[in-house]
Parts: structure tokens; sequence; C-alpha cells
């Protein structure tokens, strides 16, 4: 029983890093590609939310036409009217969420 | 042409100092250009030189020669023809300094005549047509619609609009040229007869040229044109302009906290693992089971396509011996009528298959249930020259072309028998000795039993096998005899094959002394066995030794009879289909014997010359019997019609090459069938000589056949039976010599 226990509480303190989509309406070609952007941009600027988000809405402005926006950050609250098919609410690296969304 | 430019300039200069002096002498009335000019210091060279009034205004000739000064004239060559200098030619008086081609043409030259009338030809439109008064008219109210107002010369000119027009244009640079342009204009204009306004430099060469081909035609050139337009209908404009939806719009809203992150991530990393553990558990059995169902499905696709394409192969087949079909149903020798007392056969379809072509045909069967569907063994009857494979083909009458059923097994076939009331159940004995049941119903591909072991086999060829009469308990079972000397009964059990020995070969009174003073009842080989007809326990086993055994299943101890029949194996035994007390068996000793039960001679002997490979009663006939030599002979025997002879022996293979192994009379049909040692079947008709009926006497017309054809054989073995033994039947008198 004590090993089981243990056994668990090591399970609990284990990070998951893996990006986790928690609310997306995109297609699924487009979110693919929208994770994989975005979990590279914040691994290359983990430091840097400001910077992350800036580089992130940048390309996501050119592949995906302009007006978006992006937040990146480990708290926030959020309240966004969005065109349709076209958010992301992803999680990433145990501590970090990213929102993007486009409107006009 | 050199030193031209060169005096200009001097002289230029000349009057712009003198000029100067004037002007420096004037003072005060002057334009501004020239107060500009005043204001200016002129810049001299230092060494200039000072000139008093006079010098200046001494005049100072120069002449102007054509001759050029500069020309070397004493410019000599070296010729290496000459072998000495030659002097060189001058090089001309004419220096080039610019040259600037053009693109116009001297209206004279011959090459504007050409271009001219290859204008006319064509009817490019570059010379203009003749105007005529009408014309005219037209592009001068053109030319006042348009508001193209050229100011003067409109009131002037209203005869001539080209030449306005090209006046017009050219009036700034040319005022004066134009002025005489006009002049002329008028003129011609005034005459009205031609189209004037041409270029100044040749008015009279462009008519001479218009002239020569009989038109006048005035040339194209910066002065002279015509310019035309017309104002089109301008359609109206509208406008319009629609609105689009604006792109849906939805709202999204949430709160990021480092512990709601942490609960997501939990959550769906439990969730993916239950959804991986039971993918991996699903896809195990999943994959397993649509292979099956695949499998399956394929087979029964199989099934389908093969019922389709046999279907086709029989239609076809039938197409293709069409004649044949017919003769097989219809077809009666009209020339039997003229002949008492003998028949022939008719050879119809060859059966075979490509995989046994070398093998012997070791069995013929009908099928009990399907007249024309016939089982054929292949096995080898050569001790030397076994096959390591065997097949049981069944072929039927309506695809002569391939077998419907190919069994295969892995040694030669040497037996097999169709149960009578499941009729898809098919025995086979092999050369090995085993024996093994296939259902048809489930494929060729495994049996359903075969025997298994040493014991639970037969230690030699398996030479004639018979499905018995079901048991009192409903088991299914058949019976097999081999050259060990054993008759073997075997059990169709739930899941195995239940064997049991009915009866042991031994020979009467044949005691062999074996070692250490035991002694050892010799047993015989059996070779064939047949069922007695009526009763089901009683049947015959012929014995390599040439005896027949008259045996029952229900007590192994002794036989019921014993009958020396033959000196060598008796190959085959049949029973008469009417009178189950008479049968007749062959032998290697070129005998054909008819018996009667419990009589231990035989009632006729036949010497049919070679080995008797099989022997069959015929269905339809008491009386009526085949056989199949090894000369590769057919004997069919009537012996209501005669008692010494056969009414018809035929060759179906070539005596030499082929033997004959085996016959079957088709139960239906009046044809049957042959094998031979090269694994063909031949199908054969009987002509209407060798199936004679009965005919009923008068007084007893309600007689059926069977009756009339048993009282037949009583008759004829009434005769045989008074006859004292030994006197009539001996084995020479009724010798067959072919």
């Amino acid at each position: 029983m004590a090993d089981e226990g243990e056994g668990e509480k090591a399970d609990k303190k284990v990070v998951h890093v893996y990006p986790l989509v928690k609310h997306s309406d995109m297609k699924e070609e487009m979110r693919h590609e929208v994770i994989e952007l975005s979990v590279a941009v914040c691994e290359k600027y983990s430091s840097n939310y400001e910077m992350a988000a800036k580089t992130i809405k940048d390309t996501m402005d050119k592949k995906f036409g302009i007006y978006w926006h992006v937040v990146v950050g480990e708290g926030f609250g959020f309240e966004v009217s969005y065109e349709t098919e076209n958010i992301l609410y992803l999680f990433f690296g145990g501590n970090l969420a990213i929102v993007l969304w486009k409107c006009s | 042409m050199q030193a031209a430019p060169k005096t200009k300039e001097g002289k230029h200069k000349k009057t712009r100092s003198s000029k100067l002096k004037n002007e420096g002498g004037g003072g005060g009335d002057a334009d501004d250009f020239d107060a500009w000019m005043k204001s200016r210091q002129l810049i001299k060279p230092d060494d200039q030189l000072d000139l008093t009034d006079a010098e200046l205004g001494e005049e100072v000739t120069k002449v102007l020669t054509p001759t050029n000064t500069n020309v070397i004239r004493n410019l000599v060559v070296f010729s290496f023809k000459e072998g000495e200098f030659v002097p060189a030619p001058l090089p001309g008086n004419t220096v080039t300094l610019i040259s600037f081609p053009g693109n116009s043409l001297h209206v004279d030259s011959e090459e504007a005549r050409l271009q001219i009338e290859e204008s006319d030809e064509i009817g490019y439109p570059l010379p203009m047509p003749n105007y005529s008064v009408v014309e005219q008219r037209e592009s001068i109210l053109d030319g006042e619609e348009e508001g193209e107002g050229e100011g003067e010369g409109e009131d002037d000119e209203k005869s001539e609009a080209g030449g306005k027009q090209g006046a017009a244009e050219e009036e700034e640079a040319e005022e004066e040229e134009d002025e005489e342009g006009k002049q002329t204009e008028g003129d011609q204009g005034a005459t009205e007869t031609e189209p004037g306004g041409d270029d100044e430099d040749a008015p009279a060469g462009g008519q001479q040229a218009a002239a020569a081909p009989g038109k006048k035609r005035k040339l194209i050139n910066q002065f002279n044109y015509c310019e035309r337009a017309t104002l089109t209908y301008c359609n109206p404009k509208r406008s319009v302009d629609t609105q689009t939806i604006p792109p849906p719009r939805s709202q999204f809203g949430g709160t990021v906290l480092q512990w709601i992150i942490y609960d997501s991530y939990q959550e769906d990393f439990e969730e993916q693992q239950k959804i991986s553990g039971r993918t991996s558990v699903v896809r195990g059995r999943s994959t397993k089971k649509t292979i099956k169902k695949k499998t399956a499905l394929a087979e029964m696709l199989n099934r389908k396509y093969l019922r389709c394409w046999q279907i086709l192969e029989r239609m076809i087949n039938q197409n293709i011996y069409d004649d044949i079909g017919n003769d097989y149903r219809y077809w009666e020798d009209p020339a039997d009528e003229f002949r008492e007392g003998e028949g022939n056969l008719l050879p119809l379809w060859k059966f075979q298959y490509e995989k046994t072509k070398k093998m012997n045909v070791t069995e013929i069967v009908f099928n009990p249930a399907y007249y024309d569907l016939f089982a054929v063994c292949f096995g080898s009857h050569d001790f030397l020259k076994q096959p390591n494979e065997g097949y049981l083909c069944l072929f039927t009458v309506k695809n002569p072309s391939f077998p419907d059923y190919i069994i295969q097994t892995d040694c030669g076939v040497m037996c097999c028998d169709i149960h009578p009331s499941y009729p898809f159940l098919i025995v086979l004995g092999l050369y090995d000795g085993n024996v093994c049941v296939y259902d048809l119903r489930d494929g060729c591909k495994e049996p359903m039993y075969v025997s298994r072991g040493v014991n639970c086999k037969h230690g030699e060829c398996v030479w004639q096998i018979r499905w018995g009469p079901d048991m009192s308990d409903g088991e299914i079972n058949f019976f097999s005899v081999s050259s060990d000397g054993c008759v073997f009964q075997w059990i169709l059990m739930q899941n195995k094959l239940w064997v049991t020995t009915i009866i042991t070969l031994y020979l009467e009174n044949e005691v062999a002394d074996g070692p250490d003073g035991t002694r050892v009842v010799l047993k015989t080989g059996g070779s064939c066995m047949q069922f007695h007809p009526t009763d089901n326990t009683v049947f015959l086993v012929g014995t390599e030794c040439g005896f027949i055994y008259k045996c029952s299943t229900l007590f192994s101890s002794k036989y019921l009879m014993t009958y020396n029949a033959h000196n060598m194996s008796v190959y085959r035994i049949d029973f008469n289909r009417f009178d189950s007390n008479i049968f007749v068996s062959c032998s290697g000793d070129w005998r054909v014997k008819v018996w009667e039960d419990m009589r231990p001679d035989p009632l006729f002997i036949f010497d049919l010359g070679s080995a008797v490979g099989d022997i069959k009663w015929a269905p339809y006939s008491s009386t009526v019997f085949a056989a199949v030599t090894t000369e590769g002979k057919v004997h069919v025997f009537d012996l209501n019609v005669n008692k010494y002879k056969p009414i018809c022996v035929q060759a179906v293979v070539p005596k030499r090459k082929n033997k004959l192994t085996r016959i079957a009379f088709n139960e239906k049909l009046h044809f049957i069938v042959v094998g031979d040692e090269k694994g063909v079947t031949t199908s054969l008709k009987l002509s209407p000589n060798l199936r004679v009926m009965v005919k009923p006497p008068k007084k007893q017309l309600y007689l059926d056949q069977t009756t009339l054809q048993i009282s037949k054989l009583e008759k004829l073995l009434s005769l045989v039976r008074e006859l004292p033994e030994g006197a009539v039947i001996q084995d020479t008198a009724t010798t067959v010599r072919s």
C-alpha cells in the first residue's frame, strides 16, 4: 500500500509540458500549424512573454491575415469576441497559457 | 566643305565684334538683351592682338576652293604581286561627317511608283482614295461637329479639308510656306477636279506619279493626311453595391491560473492513458476479427464466383461439344437393325485432368444421387512406380473439360465409394493403407476423417472400399479390404474414425512352419470385396490367391463359402442387379466367370485373351455385363443373345501403349465409362443391340421389365443348371480369341 501511495505521489509530481488545447474551433490543419508555431516561439522566448506574444501575433498576421491578438502569460482572465473558427486557447510547458484569436 | 564652317565662324565673329563696337559707341537705346550683354565683361585671350579701328575695318579676302589641300597625293602601297611600290588610289574628296538615313522616297523614283501601284492592288489605305465632293463636305461637317475649330482658314478652305488640316498643323512652323501651299490648294480646290495639297517638294511629281497608273492620288506625308473620328454611343452608367455579411463572431472567455493549467493537464493525461489502454486491447481484438471476417467474406465471394464460372464453363462446353451432346442423348446406331446379335460402342467425351495424365484410373464410381456425376480415382497399379500424390476427380458429363471436384492426396488413391444416402460423403482408400472420408460440401481441401496411427490403418494397399448400411444407432460406417488380408469396418464417430477387424483372410488348412516349432496360419491378401445387395451382412471377398470367400459381418471365425474361382488374383466381383444370387468375377488369369450363390462351380466361363481388369453387370438388363481387358478392349456380353461369345468387342485404346483398367455403367442412361492407364476416362454410348429389353409376351403385357428380366435370367440359368457339371462348361469351349 505504501508503495502504491508513493507511486501515486510520484505520478502527481510529474509535470506535463506537452501542448494541451483547452479550447479551439479552428480547422484541424490550421490548429496544428498554430500549435506548432506557438510551441516553437514560446520555447524560443521562454523568459520573455511579451516578445513571444508579439512574435506569434506577427507571424499569425502574416500567415492567416491581420487582426490577430495574442496573450501569453501564467495568470490572467479574458473575455473576448472573435471571428468564428479563429480562436485557440492552449496550455503549454506546464505553467503557460496562450490565447490567440482573430478579430478586426 | 571642311573649310566652309570655319569661314562662317570667322564672319560671325566679325559681325559680333562690329556690333559690340556699335553698341559701345551707341549706348542707351538698346533692348534688354543688349543691356544684359553690356554688363558682361568679355573674356579675351591674353595674347589677342590689339588692332586699331583701321585694321579692324580692313577687309580680308579669303578664297574658298573646292580642292582639298589636305589630301596626300604621293601615297604608295607595296604590291606583292608586282614586287614594287605602286601609288595608292586617291581617297577622294568626300568626307562623310554624318550619315542620316531617312525613310522618305522621292515621288518620281521607281520604288515610289511600285509602292503606289502595290498599295492600289492590295487596297491598303495608305494613299488616300480620290475625294469626291460629297466626301469633302462630310469631312467638313465632321470637323464642325467635333468643334475642332482651326481658328483661321475655315472659311477660306471649305473645299479642301485634308489640305486645311495639314496646313493648320504646320502653321506655326512654316508660316510662309504654308501660305504658299494654301494658294496652290485654293487654285486646285476651285477647279474641284482633283485633290491638291501636295507637299511643296513635289506637287507636280505627285501628279505625275498618280497620272501614270491612270488614277490621281495623293501621297501621304506630314502635310497631307486625313483624320477621321466618330463618337460612339456612350453607355449610361449605373452604380450597384452590395453589403456582405460580416464574418460570424463568437464570444469566449476564461481565466488562466496555475492550478487550472495543472488540473487540465492531469485530466487530459488520465484520459489519454485510458484511451490508449482501450485502443490497444480493442485493436488486438479487432484485427483478428477483421482478418477472420475478411477471409470469410473473400471465401464466400470466391465461391459465388466459382459457381458463376462453373455455369459459364458448362455452357461453353455444351456449345463446343454440341454434336457429342446430341449423340449422347439421341443417337441410335441404325446399323444395329441389320446385324443380329452384335452391337458397338460410340465414343463420346474423353475426361481427363492435367495433373493425372500419367496416372492410372483405379476406380470409377457413379454418384447415386446425380446420375451424370462420377468419381474417378487416380493412382498406380504398378508396385514400382508409385506416385507420391493421388487424385480423386469428380467429373460430370455436363462439363467434360474439367473436373467439378478435385481431391488431392499424398499417395495414390486406389478405390473410393460414394455413400448411397449421403451423396456428398466420399471415402477413399489409399495405397499406403490409409482411408479418409471427405465431405464435398466442406470443400475438397481437408478430409473430414482420416485414419491415423500404425494400428489404425491397413498394412498394405486398400483395394476396395464400400459404405455399409448404417448401424443400428445410426452411425455411418464403411468396410475396406486390403492386401494385408484384413477386412476392416470403420465407424465415423463424433471426432474420430473407429476401426474394427471384421475378418482376417486366413488360408484354410494352410499352416506354415515357423521358427522354434511354432506354426503360423497363412493369410492371403484381399483384392476386392462386394456386398450382397439384399443381405447386408453378407459380402464376398476376392483374394490374390484366386479364392472368393463368402463372409458375414456378424462373425469372423469362418467363411460361409469358399469358391476356388481363379488361378490368379481376383480383380473384381459384381452382383447381378436383378438376381442377387448371381455374381460375376474377373481375374488376371484372363477369365470371367459367372457364379451362383452356394454353387462351387461357375455357370459360365469366358476367356477374354488378356487380364480382365474390371467387370460390371448392366443396370438395365439381367443378362448383360461388360468387362475391360488390359488389351484395351471392352467386351460386352448378353447371355440371352449369345452364351458363348461377347456381343461386342471393341478396342477403345491402342493395344500396345495403353490398358483399360476400370468400367462403370451409368445407372440412368445407356452409356459406360472406362478408365485407362493414362488417366483418361472415356465415355461410350451403347448401341441398341447391347441393351435389348425383354418384350413382354402377348398374354402377359401387364408384367413390368424387372419381372421379365428376372424370368429371362431364370430361364437362362435353368438351362445351364440342368446340364451336368463339367460336360458343357469347359474353359476352352468358350474361349474368345480376338
